[in-house]
């Protein structure tokens, strides 16, 4: 007499995630522009949220007190249509700083002027990274 | 203001480090191991980048 088979084992599953449509994933991305670590406030990581927005805005401030440069485009200079994109991404610490600023060009004879401008073009770039991880943490996307 | 460049460099790779390993990881020990890794390729790759560079003239 044949003994029954043993039971296979089930099939690996990934538990589907539902994607949530609409305006949560737009929103969360919309605040996390304004300012560093808002959207994720939204989506629930407070405590990671806070940190984002220390980490984000130190680098900024730091971009500004090395005499970094705001960008802005300039024409027969395409390049700087990308770092004032990048720039840009900082949300209202890139607009209050260029409303608030008394030297938004930096301060290119000063020893820190590179690091200034790289400081504040990273910040910008966290704070688009911030935009789209908060963006698929609303959407469902990561978990 | 710091206008050391070893200090400005370490602080930079600190802010990175510390950005990359809350995005990319989730879980305090994970968070640190890559925050090490991370901080370290940056701080020591940047250095053995300036004394790759030091035999050539300026």
């Amino acid at each position: 007499m044949s003994e029954p088979a043993a039971p296979s084992a089930p099939p690996l599953s990934v538990p589907a995630r539902s994607p949530r449509r609409g305006a949560a994933p737009l929103l969360a991305a919309a605040l996390a522009w304004i300012f560093p670590g808002l959207g994720h406030f939204l989506v629930g990581r407070r405590g990671t949220a806070v940190l984002y927005a220390i980490i984000v805005s130190a680098t900024f401030v730091l971009g500004l007190s090395f005499e970094g440069r705001l960008y802005s485009p300039e024409p027969g200079q395409p390049l700087t249509i990308l770092a004032t994109f990048a720039v840009y991404g900082a949300g209202l610490l890139n607009l209050s700083a260029r409303l608030l600023s008394s030297n938004p060009g930096g301060t290119i004879l000063s020893v820190t002027y590179e690091y200034g401008c790289a400081f504040l073009l990273t910040a910008g770039l966290m704070n688009l990274l911030l935009m789209l991880d908060a963006y698929d943490i609303a959407a469902g996307r990561k978990s | 203001m710091p206008t050391d460049h070893f200090l400005i460099m370490a602080l930079y790779a600190l802010l990175i480090s510390v950005f990359f390993s809350l995005l990319w990881r989730s879980g305090a020990r994970e968070r640190v191991a890559l925050f090490v890794k991370l901080f370290l390729a940056l701080v020591v790759g940047a250095l053995a980048v300036a004394w790759l560079m030091y035999p050539f003239p300026s």
